[in-house]
């Protein structure tokens, strides 16, 4: 009896048939790896349109570069401790008195021009005082 | 008289000494600055991962300590 390779006896497939099978499979799988990957640049790429990331970089290279330390910073479980306290302590201590001192300084002009008033006051009494 | 003539006198010759240093300091500081503002124009993507991932670890440290 001759052996048909398209045809093989007990209704087993054919030897090539799994590896074309595979084969298959293989293409598919890589199909929908592409796909996949170029669904998530597209994602990407709309959401780097959407923040308008480059146009923010070109604007504030420091301030976009130190807002994603910050990013990382809280992703890595930095916020919550000690360290965190400290930095707030400082810019609060900072802003303070960047806010305070020129309040202070005006405060201090103020008081300055109405003591010199005062005193031109008092003078001026004292020369009519003379005078009479 | 003489001692604030002095004193006039050291200190323009001090000023006179350190001023090209610190004009050079400036300079040089600047055009660090502008290297630094070009680079992170030139790319974004990989700076910004970068600072994301500094942050992270400074993140992790720090939550460690904590």
């Amino acid at each position: 009896m001759e052996t048909q390779p398209d045809n093989p006896p007990n209704g087993r497939a054919p030897a090539g048939d799994g590896t074309k099978k595979l084969g298959k499979r293989i293409e598919r799988v890589g199909h929908t790896a592409e796909q996949v990957w170029d669904r998530t640049r597209d994602s990407v790429t709309d959401l780097g349109e959407a923040l308008d990331i480059k146009g923010r970089v070109d604007r504030h290279p420091y301030g976009t570069v130190a807002a994603a330390i910050g990013i990382g910073y809280v992703l890595g479980g930095g916020l919550f401790t000690p360290l965190t306290g400290r930095i707030v302590r400082l810019g609060l201590r900072i802003g303070m008195r960047l806010a305070v001192l020129p309040m202070l300084k005006q405060e201090v002009a103020e008081l300055i021009e109405t003591i010199e008033d005062e005193e031109v006051g008092k003078s001026k009494k004292a020369n009519a005082n003379k005078g009479r | 008289m003489e001692m604030t003539e002095k004193i006039e006198e050291t200190a323009r010759e001090l000023g006179a000494r350190v001023r090209p240093q610190i004009e050079e300091a400036r300079r040089r500081f600047s055009s660090f600055n502008d290297t630094a503002i070009g680079y992170i124009k030139e790319n974004p993507g990989k700076c910004l991962v970068g600072a994301v991932a500094v942050g992270f670890l400074i993140g992790k440290i720090a939550g460690r300590r904590g």
